[in-house]
């Protein structure tokens, strides 16, 4: 991966502008610790006031991090944050993490009581915000000749779980429309990839015995930063140039299909 | 009514959305065919009147109701009405769909976005969840089948947003599997590829497509909807798949085998 202008931090994303979205906490405030530590200059995109400590976090270990307001919303808010970000950090953004979704999303309910509002707030906000973010990195990507993106999906919209059919159903959504823009976007040098994380990293209060009939191969459900954070980094980098359209389930060996 | 299948369906109804053309017309006829009461949910009477009334010319059992599946209390209207006439609703199929429109995803419009997820996403949310208190009555013999796609699983170069929503529509069959199981309930997916209006439009829009698409199959041909989609929904929709929930069954002639 080419390097951009920015912080001389030395790594496997050697200063690439990488975009981080719901950075503020759980597995996106992970994975920003762990593009910032490979050596990506992050912007985190969401609510600035939120991000704060995770901006704060990153520069006390010497990377280089912006906190940019976005409500995910429109695309032209979207778009607004990355030009934003490529301003602030002194290069296009080549590199996208998306882990937001809308609050609501994580709330259990059985689907006679989930009204239209609801509904609208889960499937139509995760799956417009993954659009738009998709829309945003396209461009500078696509100049630059080389792009990135990682969209976090956890297993348990591959398993389906009671109690949370909008949540999955967005889930699954984006990672199906993750798949076509790596066959609409591999010609440009652009992967799409989702990487597939444990429940217990979800705030579903969900954990990987529902999905399986023994715990996690490994003996755990895997940490944000370092767990996962290795695999996204690999896709992220050099070693990632070949592969898209792909979902790394990495949670620690419990859902092994195919 | 139509010889060769018994009627196991004999005293169910069934719903069947987008059913005035293609697979759902397909369905209809299969399941009509095998015995159950079937409401030809069409968002049109022009194309919906005629599959019920060639139902009824078969001996079979069947009425259109103008339905649309992007709008909740047309969706009330028409389970309201095929209890009021039936008596009870046992089998719910989702098919209707709109918006197979070739794009690409840095140019995807929230209107065309808006028409795939109307259709499928949230015409499968209004289906499941109007037909829900009826499907729990029918307890072991409730049914949610929803259509959806290859696409679903292994996206699509041509169009990005119809396997964006065949996807969540499989995420919405796994966690209402899950979620219904206990009161017998089964959710299951067809992911079908046949000759309908739709396919034949997509084709004439994108003309190396048949070719692919007849390259990839085994079976050589592409699906004929009511014996080789119809069928299929039949077998889910009977007393022989009662322990077959959560589950995408495939019926494209042997072209996708991801699953």
């Amino acid at each position: 991966m080419s390097a951009s202008s920015g912080a001389a931090v030395p790594g496997e994303l050697d200063g690439a502008v990488t975009v981080v979205t719901a950075a503020q906490t759980g597995i996106g405030r992970g994975l920003a610790l762990a593009v910032s530590g490979a050596g990506a200059c992050v912007a985190l995109l969401g609510d600035p006031e939120a991000l704060a400590p995770a901006v704060a976090e990153i520069e006390a270990r010497d990377g280089r991090a912006v906190a940019i307001d976005v409500s995910f919303g429109t695309r032209d808010d979207v778009r607004q944050a990355f030009d934003e970000a490529a301003d602030e950090l002194g290069g296009p953004v080549t590199g996208v993490v998306h882990t937001w979704m809308p609050p609501e999303a994580f709330e259990r309910g059985p689907l006679e009581q989930v009204d239209d509002d609801r509904w609208n707030a889960v499937w139509e906000g995760a799956m417009q915000a993954a659009l738009f973010v998709l829309q945003a990195g396209y461009a500078p990507m696509r100049a630059a000749g080389h792009g990135r993106f990682v969209f976090v999906t956890p297993t348990i919209a591959l398993s389906g779980a009671e109690q949370l059919v909008p949540y999955t159903a967005a889930v699954e959504g984006q990672r199906v429309l993750a798949k076509s823009a790596a066959r609409q976007w591999g010609p440009d040098g652009i992967t799409v990839n989702c990487v597939a994380p444990a429940p217990e990293l979800v705030p579903v209060g969900v954990d990987s015995m529902v999905v399986s009939l023994a715990p996690p191969a490994l003996g755990r459900a895997g940490d944000a930063e370092t767990d996962l954070g290795a695999v996204v980094v690999s896709l992220l980098g050099e070693r990632g140039a070949f592969l898209t359209g792909l979902t790394l389930c990495a949670d620690g060996g419990v859902w092994m299909a195919p | 009514m139509t010889d060769g299948h018994g009627r196991p369906l004999a005293g169910r109804t069934a719903v069947v959305t987008g059913a005035g053309q293609g697979v759902g017309r397909g369905i209809a006829l299969a399941l009509a065919a095998r015995g159950a009461n079937v409401v030809v949910a069409a968002r049109r009477a022009e194309t919906g009147e005629p599959v019920a009334e060639e139902i009824r010319a078969r001996g079979d059992e069947a009425v259109c109701i103008v339905t649309d599946v992007t709008e909740r209390d047309a969706v009330a209207a028409c389970v309201d009405a095929t209890v009021a006439r039936y008596g009870g609703l046992e089998i719910m199929v989702h098919n209707a769909y709109q918006g197979s429109t070739r794009h690409r995803v840095e140019e995807l419009d929230v209107d065309l976005w808006r028409t795939n997820s109307r259709t499928a996403v949230w015409g499968s949310f209004y289906c499941a969840q109007l037909a829900f208190p009826h499907l729990r009555a029918a307890g072991r013999r409730g049914r949610l089948i929803l259509l959806t796609s290859p696409a679903g699983v292994e996206g699509s170069v041509f169009i990005p947003a119809y396997g964006a929503v065949k996807g969540a529509q499989r995420a919405i069959a796994k966690s209402l599997s899950r979620e219904w199981g206990p009161f017998g309930i089964t959710v299951n997916c067809i992911a079908p590829v046949a000759e309908t209006p739709a396919l034949a439009v997509a084709f004439e829009s994108n003309p190396v497509l048949r070719e692919r698409v007849e390259q990839r199959t085994s079976l050589r041909r592409i699906g004929d909807a009511e014996p080789d989609i119809g069928g299929v929904a039949a077998f889910l929709a009977g007393d022989d798949a009662a322990y077959v929930t959560g589950q995408t069954v495939v019926c494209d002639g042997g072209s996708f085998m991801g699953l």
